[in-house]
């Protein structure tokens, strides 16, 4: 037996058994105007746990992301070709209504965005747009999310005050609670502890640990710890292409591609 | 080169000193000027102002007095005009940010809006008589109206989108996120969080109209007498200044300079009142 | 390719260059015992003893420079590795020196020197032990996984010969009772010999481990 190393392949990607697959992603590309900036990607996320997607800046990880909740609709110049499949149906098809996907996958983003009202209306603004709830079920509902959030014991008795009126971290559990008071299945994270202190961000990492019971959660992070801390599975990016992707364990330990060894070990990016 | 401590050299502290002369000789000199202004507007102006103003109407050379008229005349149409400026400005202002900032058209729109910012208030009058007043056969307080709003719009226009860019995209995102359409985040989010800076443009453009006179010499024309109705020729303070500051009666001359003191203290509560609300919005 | 961040390759090469100099270190300590005793040169035999100092004092260095290492460099993958190969080795390292140490403290222990069989004997099988770990120590420094799989292949090779030796010091204490004492200090200098063989083999497993990240199979010996 030979043993050693064969020269490492370019590309490696875990292939998720399909029974715990929540959301894939076949073969997508994506392209601002005429520029491409994802090349036929294709990713699997597992049901009730975390993904993380590491690179360097510009690999295009918050692209991605942000396919999965079509907000690349916004902007006209912007399109994407693939499919992104939640639980067996193309996300990306025109007979899906925006509105429901966005119901179904939430997403938390880089900076805090409290909306200027109550710290309550923040919260039940996205039930809003669904549900009729009565007083009573939307309070139960608001106080339900805002628990799970990790924000509730810090906000029950000023809930009639602004959002904007709370600290960095707080703000962002706001969104998070936001995000959830619509009882999505996949929650998107858009670096969502980059603006927060050391301390701020082992909460919302404690909150985002304790949510993957319930949600299937895809998270963009620069920050390796971080992937390692709190993902069940790593996708490595690179220049639009998914380079590695497999379990967290695997990838930070012993990664199979060069590129992605290079990166975790701060040889390059 | 010599060492970093020490004394800055001779030269250095002399073109800072110079300079620093110069800017307060010329901020004196516009101390100076308002302060002048303000001073001959109160010293003429306080004699005029008596409980009269408030409850006579302009009267005929002579007898006795006051600004009633003039005072409601111009509040009426302010306030339509007001009407008509808000809703154009910040619907357009609103399409202008939120729905054409990088299309061809929305640039064409917004250079025209630039435009007619600071188009001068007479061609804006004579505009208006030509299609509402000549047409009509009949000056009018719509049509007086109609001139400031006119001047009005363009300014909140431009103030409301202003305001609305510096709200940061990411907002926006957030609520499309959860899936609400683009027409209710503009309405339920943006606009409530850039509600501070809406007013203020909103209370600046007022304090535009609230003292333009040459517009309305082609449109409203005046009153001698007290009259609600904005289809007829509408009494208006800054035309009652106009028309007695130069007469030859004194009694006149008095009430135009209470009018302008009027005026100037509509436009200096206002603008203090905008400043005040632009303030307000964070408490983090 | 190098790190981004030069110092992360500076400590790094410290780190091997303090292993390999301590393995170094270590085969020269095997060799010397094994001399000593063929020679029964007391005095020789001594600065053996005393010369072990060195070795302790490198593996403490080494397990203090791998652990600033992790601390303070966050390391992943094979950077994780080779910090925490680098302190198993030294353990490894560390037992063979004790090994050698104890060896050349029997030297005096001995009512006569060894004979000539026996100093043969003892010596090839001492050549064997020392050749062996500094295969592996090359291995390592030379980042060689193939090297030290080889190294790690060849582990029964020493114990049949100590099987063999063992056979030999046993008859002669059966034909000649008086000379129980000495062969027992023969045998235990014997399983000394082959115990350095077995951290060799043991060495080798830390390369292989820190070069591909994989664990060998199960060992070749029987």
């Amino acid at each position: 037996m030979n043993v050693q190393v064969d020269t490492p392949p370019e590309t490696a990607v875990l292939e998720l058994p399909p029974e715990i697959v929540k959301l894939a992603i076949k073969d997508l590309s994506f392209f601002y105007g005429q520029k491409q900036s994802l090349f036929d990607v294709s990713v699997s996320f597992a049901a009730n746990a975390v993904t993380a997607l590491i690179g360097p800046s510009g690999c295009g990880k918050s692209t991605l992301l942000r396919v999965l909740n079509r907000m690349y609709s916004l902007y006209p110049g912007q399109r994407a070709q693939g499919q992104v499949i939640l639980d067996g149906e193309d996300m990306l098809s025109s007979r899906v209504d925006v509105a429901t996907l966005r119901a179904r996958v939430g997403m938390v983003f880089q900076k805090p965005t409290p909306f200027p009202m109550s710290i309550f209306d923040n919260v039940a603004y996205g039930v809003k747009l669904y549900e009729k709830l009565s007083k009573a079920d939307m309070a139960n509902r608001v106080e339900e999310s805002l628990r799970r959030a990790a924000l509730w014991d810090e906000v029950k008795d000023k809930l009639k005050e602004s959002g904007l009126s709370l600290s960095g971290g707080q703000q962002q559990r706001l969104c998070v609670a936001r995000g959830i008071a619509v009882k999505p299945e996949v929650l998107l994270l858009d670096e969502p502890a980059s603006a927060l202190d050391p301390i701020s961000t082992a909460r919302l990492e404690e909150t985002i640990a304790e949510l993957k019971r319930d949600y299937t959660i895809v998270i963009v992070t620069h920050n390796m710890g971080q992937a390692a801390r709190l993902s069940d599975h790593t996708g490595f990016m690179y220049l639009g292409k998914l380079v590695e992707f497999g379990e967290t364990e695997q990838l930070f330990t012993n990664p199979v591609t060069t590129r992605a060894r290079d990166y975790i070990t701060g040889r390059f990016g | 080169m010599t060492a970093v401590a020490g004394a800055p050299r001779l030269s250095r502290r002399i073109g800072e000193g110079a300079f620093l002369t110069f800017c307060w000789v010329a901020t004196g000199i516009a101390i100076l000027a308002l302060t002048a202004i303000l001073w001959s507007l109160l010293s003429q102006g306080i004699g005029g102002l008596d409980l009269n103003i408030f409850t006579k109407s302009t009267p005929a050379p002579g007898s006795e007095g006051g600004l009633l008229n003039a005072i409601l005349g111009s509040l009426m149409m302010c306030v339509v005009a007001m009407i008509g400026a808000v809703f154009i400005g910040v619907l357009a202002g609103t399409w202008l940010s939120e729905y054409a900032r990088d299309s061809h058209y929305g640039k064409v729109v917004r250079f025209l809006n630039d435009v007619l910012l600071s188009a001068p208030s007479i061609l804006v009058g004579l505009f208006v008589y030509t299609i509402l007043v000549a047409p009509l056969k009949g000056f009018s307080g719509f049509a007086g109206s109609v001139a400031l709003a006119l001047l009005a719009a363009p300014v909140i226009t431009r103030t409301t989108e202003d305001v609305l860019r510096l709200q940061p995209v990411a907002l926006r995102e957030a609520s499309v996120a959860l899936g609400a359409p683009v027409w209710r985040t503009i309405l339920t989010v943006i606009w409530k969080a850039a509600q501070g800076g809406m007013l203020t443009g909103a209370l600046l453009a007022f304090a535009r109209i609230s003292g333009e006179t040459a517009p309305l010499l082609f449109t409203a024309l005046n009153n001698q007498f007290l009259s609600l109705d904005l289809t007829k020729p509408t009494a208006n303070l800054p035309v009652v200044i106009f028309n007695f500051a130069l007469s030859a009666y004194d009694d006149w001359r008095r009430l135009a300079w209470a009018g302008a003191l009027l005026i100037a203290a509509t436009v200096l509560t206002v603008t203090v009142v905008a400043r005040i609300l632009a303030r307000e919005p964070r408490r983090s | 390719m190098d790190h981004i961040l030069t110092a992360v390759d500076e400590d790094l090469d410290a780190l091997s260059y303090g292993v390999a100099a301590m393995g170094d270190l270590a085969v020269a300590q095997v060799r010397a015992a094994v001399d000593v005793f063929v020679r029964h040169d007391l005095p020789a035999a001594e600065k053996v003893v005393r010369a072990d100092n060195a070795v302790d004092i490198q593996d403490v260095e080494i397990e203090k420079s791998a652990v600033r290492f992790i601390a303070l460099r966050q390391p992943m993958a094979d950077d994780l590795r080779r910090p925490i190969a680098a302190m198993k080795i030294a353990m490894q390292l560390e037992r063979c020196g004790d090994l050698a140490k104890n060896i050349a403290k029997r030297v005096p222990r001995l009512t006569a020197a060894p004979s000539e069989a026996q100093a043969a004997s003892i010596a090839e099988l001492g050549r064997m032990a020392a050749d062996r770990l500094a295969a592996v120590i090359n291995a390592y420094r030379n980042d060689d996984a193939q090297g030290a799989y080889s190294v790690w292949l060849k582990d029964t090779d020493i114990d049949e010969r100590h099987d063999g030796v063992v056979r030999e010091i046993v008859s002669a204490m059966a034909a000649d009772p008086e000379t129980m004492g000495d062969s027992i200090h023969l045998l235990f200098i014997a399983k000394n010999l082959e115990r350095i063989g077995d951290h060799a083999t043991n060495v080798a497993e830390l390369v292989h481990y820190q070069i591909t990240g994989a664990d060998l199979a199960n060992r070749p010996k029987l």
